[in-house]
């Protein structure tokens, strides 16, 4: 599928519905063998999966690893040809949330392996290369990492010191260290970025990506002592004169940001479903809490404040599904840029899951704390998907300028604008121009179900909303708009809540054209929280773009950098 | 040996709470399925006296698994397929159409097609409980037959030894094929079945086996034909009529307890069982 991104698109305040409607759902076949799947990940971890254990020693035993190698969760993106599973992105997605709901750890090490750390080489690694490591990777003979970042170089990626020198035979010897890596201690191969060019002040830093055998020479650290997630390996993995041979350059030398960018666009949706999966094992618990739980002679469920914080849960649960699974649709109808799109379902995802653990402890309340109950397990594990690929600070950044930046323009732009403020954003000028061209493109949502009208009036006011925000944003601030972060934030959060609206209004009208409008009622009256919900912080925000406190608030902030912290004492 | 298992889906049953009663039937639209756990015990049963336990993945025999249900239900046979099985049947027919009756005739000219030297089944399903196809299956075949197996030590393939869970205790019977045996949850012990391929000291899993992920793939290419009922059994008369369904009483609550004085005396006054 060709064309703009949907949400590319939106920025201009063009709706561009042939992309999200029909809603996308797996074929007939793929879903039966997803159910099929499902059952067995089910069973497998029911007679061998101890959440509570592997949290405790910090570990996955042995036997487990080897459990999930066998039933073949290695091998969940890499095509059949290769020995794998070849499920689509939608496939993965689901059986990752599956995977999520049974245990984070697991699914976080599974996701380091296919989501992250083998994506390089199934995106752009050659015939060559993919036969000669795809099927020891499909069936975890062979453990993937991902390996990027570095001390000095977290949200910074492209400020990475790990150096790649290339000798007389053309082969690269690899020196430096990364830290902080999923699987460092388990990993075979890992997908390593490093610099093939000097570090020159004001150069282009020349970024390449390399798949490198732990058996050529690489050390790993001993496994990190985490909050959570506290069964997967991260340790910190260097490189002292590793010999790289040319043929496992992946891509392009000098293209490896890219790479590293595109495997994160990608890995995000996985990310995202595993939020998914934690929400719905959480609301769960709630549940059955609720029911459960006697105060003041009741059940706690009939009490309003309960049944609040469950209808949030249940909408942004909702919400947060109908978003990344039509993005992973977007990706499996082969459209090309889906940045943006996973982006948000990352950022919702995470920020959701966080919210929903927050609530349930909440509803559980004293046994929500003790560590007889998992649910302190559980917010402890769901606490870093704010933070790694991508923290939420830079991807809204991302999702603000990336938007901004408009249609066909690549994502090393934006990093090297946040980088390089002054050289950075020529590309900005021309976007008023392009304003004015697509004012020809449609505004409206005609293929939603009129059930849906109040809450498709809300995406077509707010998407003219966004778009005049930023035109406007962009005539006053210029180029200097990649250095006011509080403005990014508000168009970020703008077009995260217009995309939670319009994937769940595709998702809705396919409901109803397949169940009539009583059969979908439940999902209508979702689509219509999460709607309300959107225009309350929306109409907000588009106030404050005039209206606010934040030079005020960066004040405070710098006096209390030279203050070295609070400076009240009531004494 | 060649082993014929009739297996079919049933409503999860953790989502009863879903089923609605409407109009003289149970709404089905809206659940969830899985296989009829019993049933699930019999291909696991299949599969350990066809094969080599050290050894599981060479196929030492054929094991045929068969439902009766629409189009959808080929989800269960594809999971049994990819658990092992070797081929599958679906008879084409919805649940309202047959009853235990119908489907032991039925079942009777799929014997007399497929030849299997034993027919294993669940002992009943957990939806309708009927606990009939087996025991009727036997008779029309004029078959020897053992139900609610416990344990089987499959004889040279030619007899089986069956132990027979019964109150109070169980029952051995030796049984010559052809036979009809249905199982009970002790069959999926780790000792559940002794069959001449393996060796006696291999210890199973307990439980039934689940499939590989490939393996789910690749139980695509295994033969699933469809067969007509009527193909089968053109008297499709049922002998079951249902006449309604109700849900059951919602329970009432309960009462905490605080002595046995007071145990003794709520059994005499409001339980009445004193
Ligand atoms: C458990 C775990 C597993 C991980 N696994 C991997 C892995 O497999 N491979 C890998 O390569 N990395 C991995 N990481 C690293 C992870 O991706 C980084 O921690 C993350 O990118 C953030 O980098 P940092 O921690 O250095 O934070 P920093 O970049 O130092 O950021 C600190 C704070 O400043 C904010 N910030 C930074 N720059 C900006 C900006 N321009 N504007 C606004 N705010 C900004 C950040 O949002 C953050 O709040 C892992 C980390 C953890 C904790």
């Amino acid at each position: 599928m060709h064309g703009p991104s949907f949400m590319k698109s939106l920025f201009h305040g063009v709706v561009a519905e042939g992309t999200i409607f029909p809603y996308p759902e797996p074929t007939q076949s793929e879903g039966d063998n997803l159910h099929i799947m499902m059952d067995s990940v089910r069973k497998f971890f029911a007679a061998n999966v101890d959440s509570r254990k592997i949290d405790r020693d910090a570990v996955l035993p042995d036997d487990v690893l080897r459990g999930l190698k066998e039933l073949g969760l290695f091998g969940l993106v890499v095509p059949q040809e290769y020995g794998g599973v070849g499920l689509s992105a939608t496939g993965y997605a689901r059986l990752i949330e599956e995977v999520a709901t049974l245990d984070a750890s697991v699914a976080v090490t599974l996701g380091g392996h296919q989501s992250i750390g083998l994506k390089a080489l199934l995106l752009f690694g050659t015939d060559e290369q993919k036969k000669k490591y795809l099927p020891r990777l499909a069936t975890g003979e062979h453990v993937a990492a991902f390996a990027l970042t570095e001390p000095g170089a977290g949200s910074d990626a492209a400020a990475i010191q790990t150096r790649a020198e290339e000798t007389p035979e053309g082969d690269y010897l690899l020196n430096g260290s990364k830290i902080w890596i999923t699987n460092g201690g388990l990993a075979d191969v890992l997908t390593v970025f490093a610099r093939t060019s000097s570090i020159e002040e004001g150069m282009k830093p020349r970024i390449t990506a390399f798949l490198v055998e732990r058996a050529w020479g690489v050390k790993s650290g001993p496994n990190e002592h985490k909050l959570g997630i506290r069964g997967s390996s991260t340790t910190e993995v260097s490189f002292d004169n590793v010999r790289v041979p040319k043929e496992n350059v992946l891509g392009e030398v000098g293209r490896g940001f890219k790479v590293a960018m595109e495997v994160l666009n990608s890995g995000r949706l996985g990310l995202a479903s595993g939020c998914v999966g934690s929400c719905k094992r959480l609301i769960k618990m709630a549940v059955e809490r609720c029911h459960e739980r006697k105060a003041f002679g009741r059940p706690i469920g009939e009490f309003g404040l309960i049944k609040d914080k469950i209808a949030s849960m249940i909408a942004e649960c909702f919400a947060l599904e109908s978003m990344t699974y039509l993005t992973t649709g977007l990706v499996d109808a082969k459209i090309e840029d889906y940045s943006i799109e996973s982006a948000i379902c990352k950022v919702y995802g995470s920020e959701a899951l966080w919210r929903t653990v927050n609530d349930a402890l909440q509803i559980a309340a004293g046994i929500g704390y003790m560590q007889e109950y998992p649910y302190e397990r559980l917010l402890r594990d769901a606490r870093i998907n704010l933070i790694f690929e991508g923290t939420n600070e830079i991807l809204r950044c991302f999702i603000a300028l990336s938007g901004m930046q408009g249609p066909g323009k690549e994502l090393v732009e934006v990093a090297k604008a946040i980088r390089e403020p002054i050289k950075g954003f020529g590309l900005l000028s021309d976007f008023a121009i392009r304003k004015a061209r697509s004012a020809l493109g449609r505004e409206r949502m005609t293929r939603a179900h009129p059930a849906l009208s109040r809450e498709s009036v809300i995406l077509e006011q707010y998407a003219g909303d966004l778009a005049r925000s930023v035109d406007k944003v962009m005539r006053k601030h210029g180029n200097q708009i990649h250095e006011m972060q509080f403005t990014q934030r508000r168009i970020a959060d703008m077009a995260i809540d217009l995309y939670a609206v319009a994937a769940c209004v595709a998702r809705t009208t396919r409901a109803i054209e397949r169940r009539g409008e009583e059969g979908a009622r439940r999902e209508i009256d979702l689509t219509s929280v999460v709607a309300a919900a959107a225009e309350e912080r929306m109409k907000q925000i588009a106030q404050s773009f005039d209206r606010n406190d934040d030079e005020l608030r960066k004040a405070i902030a710098s006096k209390s950098y030279a203050d070295g912290g609070y400076p009240f004492d009531i004494l | 040996m060649k082993i014929l298992v009739p297996l079919k889906r049933v409503s999860d049953p953790d989502n009863a709470n879903k089923i609605k009663v409407g109009a003289g039937k149970v709404e089905t639209t809206g659940l969830e399925w899985k296989p009829n756990p019993f049933d699930e015990y019999a291909v696991e049963t299949a599969l350990r006296l066809t094969e080599n336990g050290t050894n599981a993945k060479a196929r030492l025999g054929e094991v045929t698994v068969v439902t009766f249900g629409p189009k959808e239900t080929e989800t269960t046979l594809r999971a049994a397929l990819a658990t092992g099985a070797d081929k599958a049947i679906r008879v084409d027919t919805t649940d309202d159409a047959i009853d235990g009756d119908l489907l032991a005739r039925a079942l009777k000219a799929l014997v007399e097609r497929e030849k299997p030297d034993l027919v294993l089944l669940g002992k009943q399903q957990v939806d309708g409980d009927a606990n009939q196809v087996a025991q009727l299956l036997a008779e029309y075949l004029g078959w020897p037959q053992a139900t609610f197996a416990g344990q089987i030590t499959s004889e040279a393939d030619k007899a089986l030894l069956v132990s027979r869970e019964v109150d109070g205790g169980s029952i051995k019977l030796r049984v010559t094929l052809p036979a009809v045996v249905s199982v009970d949850l002790r069959i999926v012990n780790a000792v559940g079945v002794t069959s001449m391929h393996t060796p006696p000291t291999h210890k199973y899993s307990d439980g039934v086996r689940f499939a590989a992920l490939m393996a789910i793939m690749a139980a695509k290419k295994k033969s699933l034909t469809e067969v007509k009922l009527t193909d089968l059994s053109p008297d499709t008369a049922l002998k079951i009529k249902y006449t309604g369904f109700d849900l059951p009483p919602a329970r009432k609550a309960g009462v905490k307890i605080k002595t046995v004085a007071e145990l003794v005396q709520k059994l005499k006054t409001e339980a009445k069982v004193l």
